[in-house]
């Protein structure tokens, strides 16, 4: 399913015209690359501006929004999946973007992620995931490396990181897919993907923080992790596809889905989709829609005495 | 047979007392029913236990309802029981616990089990006799008792309903109407009919049994006529507002807003989101409205304190938000099915870093249908949260009003005089001063815009200067100094001077005007005053604080001479005035009248 053709342009946007302010990120910030990813999938879906929101949470990722020339919320820390759970329910005509981190998402906002994926409403997703907290200045996060040292587990982070891609496959999501701040074209690919999919379509990026965590993701090489394709599916990264190992996965099957997730080796690509499961936003508004239709001047009438 | 002699009563109070689990509630809602279908104004205070069907003939598993019916319309729930129905020995003993008895009331106790519990009852009779109150006991009959254990020990609150309904000079049609309207759609023919023989045999009981009888006359109705509680008519105000979503989470005593609109919003255009918890009710609440379609959430106190991060980020981002808060006992879980009002200053100053915002409040169920439109009105008007208070007590009770005009509001500017007017409050100018100029919703080209909770300028920019921080400050400040100048003098009962002024909000409207009432027989000079509209404070509140010797609040919140309630410290921070409380009474149960005028008599003795 692609975007309504009355959220496109006849015109197609350019990049320019989504610019805002300059981003305040750091200098070889991995969030740069998603912004530019972002950007591009907008221009080149041709979406209109103004029928598409970005929502986002707190931390580097939280400011994204501020960043698009579009409508956007930048809302409390780990609570952006509520505010676009109220406006896809509202307003079932707008393109809705989710911009959340490893800190939002998986720490403070984890209980909404298992409801957002557990009701499957209609948006794209994107889970920043720099393996720490940036913004507050280097704490350990859910997916923070064992033994990585930070402000508040100076000794080393204590324990295994948790897996984003095995527990998105575990709460039952229609749509989970993984790439990477840097690989600009499996960026685009996900995107695209990730907005056709009819539901709540759940993207982890693999995103540097050269800032403090210089050593994370070694984005010269590309030996330590394989791409997931499928006809169905996304297109390995044109530039590096020839660089290192690329499995054909179909992306309806569930177990084959988790041994990649679960495997100590890097899987870039679509793990799982089910575009049919049900959507609970396209429930309450068909009820809605479907209901008999009264008037308000009768509301008090079944009180009578 | 007993020769009775029919006592008129213009009003009367009785309490039906029971097991939770065991009908107490419906019996409530049959009689009250019935008594307003026959003219009679009717208000009912139910007694639900915090838990579910807590073990039976235990003092936890105290449910019911006490009633008050009159010949003329009432306000509150009063005091002074004429009559008790009490199912055995151990509910009785904890409804005396409250220390509200009457001792001229006439207690009717179901002897059944004595025999099993001799020195419980023998205990508890004592205690009833020591404090002056009359027992008039009973046992049902053999057939009633059978028919009781076929139906599965249920039934027993429709034998009680029968003897109420003789006592009350009820027509037995009046009931079994209501029992068919309650029962008919849920229960087959045979369990029908088994439950209105228990009615039948409970009233013959009384007929011929209990030397009781009490008239209290219907009035033909002149106009349409309405029965509703607070809850439901919060819900119906929702939909009359023009209200699009509700998003909600389960809380005790605010769910049964969402259980209302959950079967009638999407008749009306509306939905109902149950969302994973409070935070996220609120977030899709406030999304929703960002996307310019309206919408509320409901939630009790330990909700709103969840609430508060997200009360504070809408009024930084300038979306509107309406905020309902059903208060109960607290602090932390406290009192879940009781009644209080200590949630005002969390309301009026909760979330952080001076988030401002306007706080309504409902006197009754009235209010409750109106109370959506106003907040709809405040909160689009000036993109501030707004806070509607209403509390266990208002949000159960069962009143007979006029059928109720209605506003059916799409344009806010289109808002009916009629209904600012009960808030005590004229329109808001028509332009009002945002932090951010460009408020347009999703969908309108060329006005792009990005929402934060970060302070911005007036471009909607993230500026961390002092000159823009200030700046948004003062907007946000100005947009309540809006609400301020618009209200107007708040409802007063009785002299404009005098030596006492009580001063009261919420729920206890109809407990004031009583006991002022009360004054006027008793030549004490004290008036009442009711605020709706609680934060911010009309500005002539203290030129008429100084035309009373004294000022004082009651209020169903915690307070003494060294730690004013909530309201007392709002008006001494208002007006400077030396307001102290009269009765800060967080006991659970509703303030009387009575609790009132004896106050008074004390403060001006």
């Amino acid at each position: 399913m692609s975007a309504p053709a009355e959220n496109k342009l006849p015109q197609p946007v350019t990049i320019k015209d989504l610019n805002t302010d300059n981003p305040r990120w750091c200098v070889a910030c991995g969030d740069f690359g998603i912004l530019m990813g972002i950007k591009r999938f907008i221009v080149d879906a041709a979406l209109r501006p103004e029928k598409t929101v970005n929502i986002s949470g707190i931390g580097c990722s939280g400011r994204a929004p501020n960043y698009i020339n579009t409508y956007g919320i930048h809302g409390i820390h780990g609570r952006p999946i509520t505010l676009a759970m109220g406006l896809a329910l509202a307003r079932p005509d707008l393109n809705l973007f989710v911009e959340s981190g490893d800190g939002d998402a998986l720490s403070i906002g984890g209980n909404h992620l298992i409801h957002g994926i557990n009701k499957n409403f209609k948006c794209v997703f994107l889970l920043f995931d720099n393996e720490l907290y940036a913004l507050t200045k280097s704490q350990t996060s859910p997916t923070t490396r064992k033994g990585h040292k930070t402000n508040t587990q100076p000794f080393g982070t204590y324990l295994e990181p948790l897996n984003p891609v095995r527990l998105a496959l575990g709460i039952g999501a229609s749509f989970v897919a993984s790439t990477t701040d840097w690989m600009p074209d499996h960026l685009a690919s996900t995107l695209k993907a990730a907005f056709a999919h009819p539901g709540f379509a759940f993207v982890h990026i693999s995103q540097r923080c050269p800032h403090y965590d210089e050593a994370n993701f070694d984005h010269k090489t590309s030996s330590w992790f394989s791409f997931l394709t499928h006809e169905n599916g996304i297109a390995a990264d044109k530039r590096l596809s020839d660089k290192t190992e690329v499995i054909v996965h179909d992306p309806s099957q569930i177990t084959k889905a988790f041994e990649y997730a679960e495997s100590p080796r890097r899987h870039y690509g679509l793990f799982y989709q089910d575009a049919k499961k049900a959507r609970y936003d396209a429930i309450l508004q068909n009820q809605t829609k479907s209901a008999e239709q009264k008037p308000r001047d009768k509301i008090l009438d079944r009180f009578l005495l | 047979m007993v020769t009775k002699t029919v006592e008129k009563k213009r009003i009367s109070r009785f309490e039906i007392l029971m097991d939770a689990g065991f009908g107490a509630q419906s019996a409530g809602d049959i009689l009250i029913k019935a008594f307003a279908r026959t003219g009679k104004f009717v208000y009912i205070e139910p007694m639900i236990p915090a838990e579910i069907s807590p073990p039976p003939r235990t003092r936890p598993a105290l449910s019911g309802a006490i009633i008050r019916v009159a010949d003329f319309d009432i306000t509150n729930i009063g005091n002074n029981t004429d009559l008790i129905l009490a199912a055995h020995e151990i509910v009785l003993d904890r409804r005396f616990d409250d220390g509200e008895s009457n001792p001229q009331a006439k207690i009717l106790l179901d002897v059944g089990d004595q025999s099993a519990n001799k020195d419980s009852y023998e205990k508890v009779l004592k205690r009833v006799k020591d404090a002056g109150l009359t027992v008039i006991p009973f046992e049902l009959d053999a057939e009633s008792n059978a028919i009781i254990r076929s139906l599965g020990n249920s039934g027993k609150n429709m034998y009680y309903i029968g003897m109420l309904a003789a006592i009350y000079n009820t027509p037995h049609d009046a009931i079994i109407t209501e029992i068919k309207r309650t029962f008919g759609k849920k229960l087959s023919e045979e369990v029908l009919n088994k439950n209105i023989s228990l009615f039948h045999n409970g009233y013959k009981y009384a007929e011929d049994n209990i030397a009781l009888s009490y008239e209290v006359a219907g009035t033909v109705r002149s106009t349409e006529k309405i029965l509703i509680d607070g809850n439901t008519s919060l819900a119906m105000g929702i939909i009359d507002a023009g209200i699009k979503i509700f998003a909600g989470y389960p809380i005790t005593p605010a769910s049964s807003i969402m259980h209302t609109l959950a079967k009638v919003f999407p008749s009306y255009g509306g939905m109902v989101h149950q969302a994973e918890d409070e935070i996220s009710a609120i977030g899709s609440a406030i999304g929703s409205y960002f996307g310019g379609v309206p919408s509320i959430t409901a939630t009790s106190g330990p909700g709103l304190s969840l609430k508060q991060e997200f009360i504070g980020f809408a009024s930084s981002a300038e979306i509107p938000l309406i905020v309902i808060d059903a208060q109960r006992g607290g602090p932390s879980t406290g009192l879940p099915t009781k009644t209080e009002q200590s949630d005002l200053l969390a309301a009026a100053f909760g979330s952080h870093g001076d988030a401002p915002k306007v706080v309504l409040s409902v006197a009754n169920v009235i209010d409750c249908f109106y109370a959506p439109t106003v907040a709809r009105y405040i909160a689009e008007k000036l993109r501030i949260p707004v806070m509607l208070m209403t509390d266990f007590q208002t949000a159960n009770s069962y009143k007979v009003i006029d059928k109720l005009p209605v506003t059916q509001l799409d344009d806010i500017n289109k808002i009916p005089d009629f209904v600012l007017e009960r808030f005590h409050m004229k329109r808001l100018p028509d332009t009002i001063e945002m932090v951010c100029a460009n408020q347009a919703d999703p969908g309108t080209p060329e006005m792009m815009r990005r929402v934060t909770g970060l302070n911005t300028d007036a471009k909607g920019v993230v500026s961390h200067s002092g000159a823009t921080s200030l700046r948004s400050h003062q907007i946000r400040g100005e947009k309540v100094h809006h609400v301020q100048r618009a209200l107007t003098k708040p409802e007063m009962f009785g002299k404009e001077s005098g030596d006492l002024l009580v001063v009261g909000w919420g729920s206890t409207r109809g407990v004031i005007e009583e006991a002022i009432d009360m004054c006027k027989g008793e030549n004490l000079s004290a008036s009442g005053m009711h605020l709706k509209i609680v934060h911010p404070l009309p500005l002539m509140l203290k030129d008429i604080f100084t035309n009373f010797k004294k000022v004082v609040t009651v209020e169903v919140a915690y307070g003494d001479e060294l730690a004013p309630p909530p309201l007392a410290l709002l008006l001494r921070s208002a007006t400077l005035a030396d307001v102290q409380p009269a009765l800060a009474r967080p006991t659970g149960r509703p303030i009387t009248p009575r609790g009132i005028l004896s106050k008074i008599k004390e403060i001006l003795k």
